[in-house]
């Protein structure tokens, strides 16, 4: 497994919910926030387990994955550097409905809960910025709920694949078809059939572990609307990035 | 008979609801009437009191999708609550009857001013995040004449009465299945004596029965909702 460095207080500001905090509240902040790696498949919450941190994706993604009583999952919503994980703390809650791991390896920054919580308490920008934050996620949800039940797997992995690009820095996911059926709920089989029939399209190159997009605008031409729906309200409701 | 209420509001302490409802309107929302636009501002929330109202996806190029459903113990409107001004769902009157509506602007200042709303509402949200995990999950998973059940017993507990008027074509159309589907699974039930549906009025016979038939997704979100709200 690959090592990846602890990030310095400064690359904390490639969170953009982090980079959009005033200088006051970035000044408290900093203080207390504790810099992490984010090693693949590590898991930073279970459903009904109390929450000790809120995490801040810097260049790692997490997925919110449902579980079911046989233990099959599925993700319904992702969070990268744009976001937060946790938010159903600062909402009140002790812990969370789903479970959160990381889907692709990366650095990141927490929070310790209570520390959030007066912060979220003392209202102003932060309290703006973390509601709009939560509105955003419910519409990733409530599209992952609608495309769950009306899209085809294409359609779906397309979707998958560009919320997750959104989400890095380069155009390579390292991942294994096997962890993606396990997000998007499918068997493994019909992962590898889809991954094959947009490679033959040339839209994504896909060997041993790695998949390289090659044709964004291919990708989101054959993706269904749940996509552009879910990125404009990113768009509208959260701060513009500044590492993109 | 009861006065029918809307529990969030109920539950707030003495002067914030007073204070609450002092700027609520009080209306009859008649069914198909759309309260809220999806991308549309966002010019009043709803707490229903007797009516029961949708909240559906509106993707132009697939069918919808009910994500949420609301009666008396909830609230439509919640992206106010998120500072987020409109939202691409679209709330609709699925039930006609009753609710407390307020103008985006009074309920903002409201909720500026009041703690005791604003935490209410936090905790309510955290039951949102739950019902909508459930959802994506339950119409992955799980089967038809579960999801059916779930959908008649969560009907039943926001209609305050035995007997509701239903198609199975809106049915079909709000749980993002074929009608034939349906037909299929409310024909079981009908014949089992879980319920009777007679010229598109549909009446609970056996609770309990559903109860055993539906997913656990029914469970989980009574129990939050319990464990939330109480």
């Amino acid at each position: 497994m690959s090592v990846h460095a602890v990030p310095l207080i400064a690359h904390f500001r490639k969170n953009r919910l982090l980079s959009s905090l005033p200088s006051t509240e970035w000044k408290r902040w900093s203080a207390s926030l504790e810099a992490i790696e984010m090693p693949l498949g590590q898991v930073l919450y279970e459903p009904g387990v109390a929450l000790n941190y809120v995490y801040f994706p810097l260049t790692s993604i997490v997925s919110l994955l449902y579980v079911m009583e046989n233990g099959a999952s599925a993700e319904i919503a992702v969070v990268g550097n744009e976001g937060i994980v946790g938010v159903s703390l600062f909402m009140g809650g002790e812990s969370t409905p789903s479970r959160a791991v990381v889907q692709s390896a990366g650095s990141g920054c927490r929070l310790k809960a209570q520390i959030m919580k007066d912060e979220f308490n003392k209202a102003g920008p932060v309290l703006h910025l973390l509601l709009r934050y939560t509105q955003a996620l419910i519409t990733q949800m409530s599209q992952t709920a609608v495309c769950n039940r009306h899209h085809s797997l294409d359609q779906q992995l397309c979707r998958w694949l560009l919320l997750s690009l959104d989400r890095l820095e380069g155009d390579e996911l390292v991942m294994t078809q096997e962890l993606i059926a396990n997000m998007l709920g499918v068997r493994r089989e019909g992962v590898t059939e889809g991954a094959l029939s947009l490679q033959k399209l040339g839209l994504i190159k896909y060997s041993r572990g790695h998949i390289t997009v090659l044709d964004r605008p291919g990708l989101e031409k054959r993706t269904c609307e749940c996509y552009a729906v879910v990125k404009r309200e990113y768009d509208r409701l959260l701060p513009p990035g500044i590492a993109t | 008979m009861p006065l029918v209420t809307n529990t969030l509001i109920d539950t707030l302490p003495r002067a914030a609801r007073n204070r609450l409802l002092s700027i609520c309107e009080s209306v009859d929302l008649v069914a198909g009437h759309i309260v809220s636009g999806s991308d549309a501002p966002t010019r009043h929330v709803y707490f229903p009191t007797g009516s029961i109202l949708s909240l559906m996806t509106s993707n132009k190029d697939s069918p919808v999708l009910e994500i949420g459903m609301v009666g008396s113990e909830g609230m439509m409107g919640l992206q106010v609550v998120l500072a987020a001004g409109s939202v691409p769902l679209e709330g609709s009157v699925r039930g006609p009857g009753t609710a407390w509506r307020i103008a985006t602007e009074s309920f903002n200042r409201e909720l500026a001013n009041s703690r005791a709303l604003r935490q209410s509402l936090n905790r309510y949200l955290q039951v949102i995040l739950l019902q909508l995990t459930t959802e994506a999950r339950c119409v992955r998973f799980h089967q038809i004449d579960q999801r059916l059940a779930r959908w008649l017993l969560m009907t039943h507990d926001r209609t305050h009465a035995d007997s509701f008027g239903v198609t199975q074509a809106l049915i079909a159309h709000l749980m993002g299945v074929r009608r034939v589907g349906i037909a299929k699974a409310a024909g079981t039930f009908q014949r089992r004596g879980m319920i009777k549906y007679v010229r598109g009025v549909l009446t609970i016979v056996d609770r309990t029965a559903l109860e055993s038939e539906s997913c656990s997704c029914y469970d989980t979100a009574r129990k939050t909702y319990a464990r939330f709200m109480s």
